[in-house]
């Protein structure tokens, strides 16, 4: 199992707001169309952490994206 | 405030989807935050027409303790069958939870259910229990007939219910299947009152796709608004999601006062209006969160009296987070207010877990280790538990050595918690004079406990000092976590005094313990102490023989497991010192059968535990059951495991010596005689030179064909010369004794030596060591008439020739009248040869007296002569009743 920290990308239905966000901090975000994508280093369990924030928030999960570890951080 | 709420619609096709569900086993609604889950369920369970009974099990937020899960399906299925009154006290929490135990239970309660039953089980996701979700699943695969289970969650959760899938019996109702169809939007925008052209109904139900918790946040907005269409074109036009779009919407229409409401409270994972008070700083909340249930703005009430209040979990994570976007330097001292306000209400596990958030981790220490007894009395050990794995690495306060030792205790990890006791033992020292005296009794009451489990009692004498002066506190509070803590450590030295010192000690401290615990309330130290007195009784009355010792014994038994019981606590472990002196004496009395049942009570009431002290006693126990059954090879395995378990306890020698003493001469019995040689060798002289021992020896040396080694064995038990555990064993000695003269031809030196085993065993009437040494021919070749024993020798023949009577036909017999005391004196003879003027003789009355006295015995057994009068009086038990003798 991969434990270093991985760049992920998750898409997720709608723009989110400032509140909505601030359950997020370690997320960039960034609108794409109707779309919001936040982008961020994560491990497996902060992936997780974020997966179940955008669960009790009710957010419409569209797509998660690994883009592999990250050299530039 | 909204003057017209929303209503929720009669959602008839979903209704009836949930009703065709529910033929199955088991309905699962599994869908995301909002779907409506929790509405569908209250909408179909409070229908008209209804006719099972409903238990509602709400689970807490992030909820992880399986005994709290438990007591509330337990709570919600007796209020659901109206089984909630009569003898029984309402459940109550120990601190040794046996999840197995308690779906027994549970399963027990529903199949005595009158009429059908619907157990539900809401926000099942937020159960982080895997104990509680593998008895979940036991539950779900072992449902009466009768019964059915609905689950709410928001995500599938893990239970193994392929059998139900596979059969059929596993229904589910999906996101798909709960969202709102365009019709439904429509009637739930009309029931609302709210007017919105045919094209605007279609916008919003794209919009929100459905989603109910959508719909209603854009209803509550919608009521009273100026402009609907406006309002559902700038929503359908705008990206924003649609619960963060709605709920500024709902806010922004709510007067300051309720936003700064609902934004502060949220904090809370419940309210009520002090505590909401008391965030804002201003009065009047509670009225304010009536009116938000009552417009139906997902506040909910959480008991009839309309006190305590929670918002819907996705909407209280959407104001958490606007909380600490825009007042997050407010919120720690909000955090504080409500620490105080549950602290002060008892409410302690809130209490701790604010305080911890507030990032006062000192303090919550404090009151984490000041509540530890308490919490785990209150069985809420798993609780503490979570609460004390909440602490950051960086914040590990000596002070919570003691809270560690108490868990690890719990759990069976011994040396983790005696690391942790010498720990806070060095922080008690440390402490401040206020807290000193009631650390080190916590401490005191966790060195006995451990000191019980470990069977090391030496540290016995230096603990008890603690206890001397009883603890004083200046609050009620600080009396009351006093008394918890006294009446624990009084248990503890009790129970360790019980296996170590001697009677007077232990009896004194654990009557004071039960008394302690009457007043203040706490039925399970109670349970614990009676429970532990009875053994403690026994375990001291069996050094002479004293008449009544073991019928007062089972009466003090019989007593602590009838109050157990009446908490639901008949098989845990707290009781099982009660159960299992019950069995042993049952046993040693020759009522094998009956003596099996209590032992299988006790096994079960153990299931749990991992003491080895009291294990032994069980193991010990069935092997005494077996040898009085001649089953020797099983007996052995038996003693075999109980010796095993001595060798763990550090003390206790002399309960070691009783085991391996019958261990070896089951051995030898068997004819394993180079092992029982060998076994013999091993042991250290202090052993070797206990009366069990060297009547196992005399065991061998008989079984060798060398009596005369035996009686040579034999000599210092019963000069007294080598120490006894009871007398028992000196009954034992006796018989052996017996056994040796007949191999040698002394038929006299037998009989007298029988006749010494039966008159030590008459008050007490203890039959077992006569099964057990296997004396049988020993007691058939001593004349009737030269032993002042017939009756007792009667019922030992009886059991060593196996014709004990079953326990279970005695209440399929007719009733009888009763035998006058003089009748039953008379009975007794009845199975032994004596002729009528022979009885008359022992009893020292005329053969006419005798006459008369069998007439009437014979009228009320309603039998014809003396060979059905005794099989009669087999059956019904009346000749090994002592009581009337």
């Amino acid at each position: 199992m991969d434990s270093a920290p991985s760049r992920y990308v998750i898409r997720i239905d709608g723009h989110l707001g400032t509140t909505v966000l601030s359950a997020f901090p370690a997320l960039t975000p960034q609108h794409c169309g109707p779309h919001t994508l936040l982008t961020g280093l994560l491990d497996r369990s902060a992936l997780y952490g974020v997966l179940a924030e955008i669960e009790a928030l009710g957010l419409d999960l569209l797509e998660i994206q690994k883009l592999g570890p990250s050299k530039d951080r | 405030m909204a003057p017209t709420p929303p209503r929720l619609i009669d959602r008839g096709d979903l209704l009836a989807a949930l009703d065709r569900a529910v033929a199955s086993k088991v309905t699962i609604i599994s869908a995301p935050a909002g779907s409506g889950k929790t509405s569908l369920l209250r909408a179909w369970a409070g229908r008209p027409g209804r006719m099972d009974g409903l238990a509602l099990v709400q689970v807490q937020r992030d909820a992880r303790d399986a005994q709290q899960f438990w007591l509330a399906v337990f709570d919600a299925i007796r209020r659901a069958t109206g089984s909630n009154s009569g003898a029984q006290e309402p459940t109550t929490a120990t601190p040794d939870f046996n999840g197995h135990a308690m779906v027994d239970r549970v399963l027990s309660e529903l199949a005595d259910a009158p009429g059908g039953v619907t157990v539900a089980v809401d926000d099942l996701h937020e159960l982080h229990s895997p104990e509680a979700l593998a008895q979940l699943t036991r539950l779900l695969t072992g449902l009466p007939s009768n019964v059915h289970a609905i689950l709410t969650t928001r995500h599938d959760v893990r239970l193994r219910l392929h059998q139900l899938r596979l059969s059929g019996e596993l229904a589910e109702i999906r996101a798909a299947d709960l969202r709102f169809s365009e019709r439904e939007t429509r009637e739930l925008l009309d029931a609302s009152g709210i007017t919105l052209s045919a094209a605007g109904v279609t916008l919003l139900h794209q919009r929100t796709e459905g989603w109910a918790a959508g719909l209603r946040l854009a209803v509550i907005s919608l009521v009273d608004h100026p402009d609907p269409e406006r309002f559902v074109t700038e929503f359908s036009g705008s990206h924003r999601t649609v619960a963060e779009y709605l709920l500024a919407e709902m806010l922004d229409r709510e007067p300051p006062d309720v936003q700064d409401l609902l934004l502060r409270s949220s904090l809370l994972d419940r309210v009520n209006g002090e505590l909401a008070d008391l965030l804002t700083g201003r009065l009047g909340s509670e009225q304010i969160l009536l009116d938000l249930e009552d417009a139906n703005a997902f506040v909910e009430s959480l008991d009839p009296g309309r006190v305590w209040f929670r918002y819907h979990h996705l909407l209280s994570d959407l104001l958490r987070l606007e909380l600490r976007r825009t007042l997050p330097a407010e919120i720690p001292a909000m955090h504080r207010r409500a620490a105080a306000w549950f602290t002060q209400h008892g409410e302690v596990a809130e209490a701790i877990r604010y305080t911890q958030a507030a990032g006062d981790w000192r303090e919550a220490a404090q009151l984490l280790t000041d509540h530890a007894f308490s919490l785990t009395l209150d069985g809420q050990a798993q609780t503490m538990q979570a609460l004390l794995q909440a602490f950051p690495p960086g914040e590990d306060h000596t002070e919570l050595a003691l809270v560690r030792a108490t868990v690890d205790l719990l759990r069976g990890r011994l040396d983790q918690a005696a690391a942790h006791l010498t720990v806070a033992e060095a922080h008690a020292q440390s402490a401040p004079p206020g807290r000193r005296g009631r650390l080190q009794v916590a401490v005191a009451a966790l060195n006995l406990s451990l000191a019980g489990r470990r069977g090391n009692f030496d540290s016995v004498v230096d603990q008890a000092r603690f206890l001397a002066s009883p603890l004083t506190g200046t609050s009620d509070e600080a009396i009351a976590l006093g008394s918890d803590l006294r009446a624990v450590a009084l248990m503890n030295l009790g129970t360790v005094e019980a296996w170590s010192q001697g009677l007077p000690d232990a009896e004194r401290h654990l009557q004071e313990g039960a008394e302690l615990a009457r007043e203040i309330g706490r039925p399970y130290l109670e349970v614990g102490c009676l429970a532990q007195l009875a053994f403690a009784y026994i375990f001291h009355s069996a050094a002479t023989p004293k008449a009544d010792a073991f019928a007062t014994t089972q009466r003090r038994c019989r007593e602590a497991i009838a109050l157990a019981e009446r908490y639901g606590w008949g098989t845990e472990p707290v009781i099982a010192p009660a159960l299992m002196t019950l069995a042993g004496t049952m046993v040693m009395l020759g009522e094998l059968d009956e003596g099996e049942q209590w032992l299988q009570r006790t096994e079960q009431a153990l299931q749990t535990d991992t003491g080895p002290d009291i294990r032994l006693l069980l193991h010990q126990t069935a092997g005494m059951l077996y040898a009085g059954r001649g089953r020797r090879h099983e007996a052995l395995e038996e003693f075999g495991v109980a010796e095993d378990l001595a060798a763990r306890l550090e003390g206790s020698q002399a309960l070691a010596s009783q085991v391996t003493g019958w261990r070896l001469a089951t051995q030898a019995r068997l004819g394993r005689l180079g092992e029982a040689r060998a076994d013999l060798a091993a042991l250290d002289d202090e052993r070797a030179g206990s009366g069990e021992v060297r009547n196992a020896l005399a065991a061998i040396c008989l079984a060798e064909g060398d009596p005369v080694a035996a009686l040579d064995a034999l000599h210092d038990v019963l000069d007294g010369t080598a120490p006894v555990l009871g007398y028992a064993t000196l009954i034992e000695a006796h018989l052996l004794t017996g056994l040796a003269h007949r191999e040698l031809g002394d038929q006299s030196a037998a009989n007298q030596a029988a006749e010494q085993a039966l008159a030590l065993a008459e008050p007490d009437r203890l039959v077992l060591p006569f099964a057990m040494t296997g004396s049988a021919e020993l007691l058939d070749s001593l004349p009737r008439h030269e032993t002042g024993h017939a009756a007792l020798l009667a019922d030992i023949l009886d059991l060593l020739h196996g014709s004990s009577p079953a326990a279970e036909e005695q209440s399929s017999m007719p009733p009888t009248e009763a035998l006058s005391p003089t009748e039953l004196r008379v009975l007794r003879f009845l199975p032994t040869n004596l002729t009528r003027p022979e009885i008359a003789g022992e009893l020292s009355v005329s053969p006419n007296t005798v006459s008369t006295h069998l007439r009437s015995i014979y009228a009320k057994l309603q039998v014809r002569d003396r060979s059905s009068a005794v099989q009669r009086a087999r059956e019904l038990r009346l000749l090994a009743d002592r009581r009337t003798r």
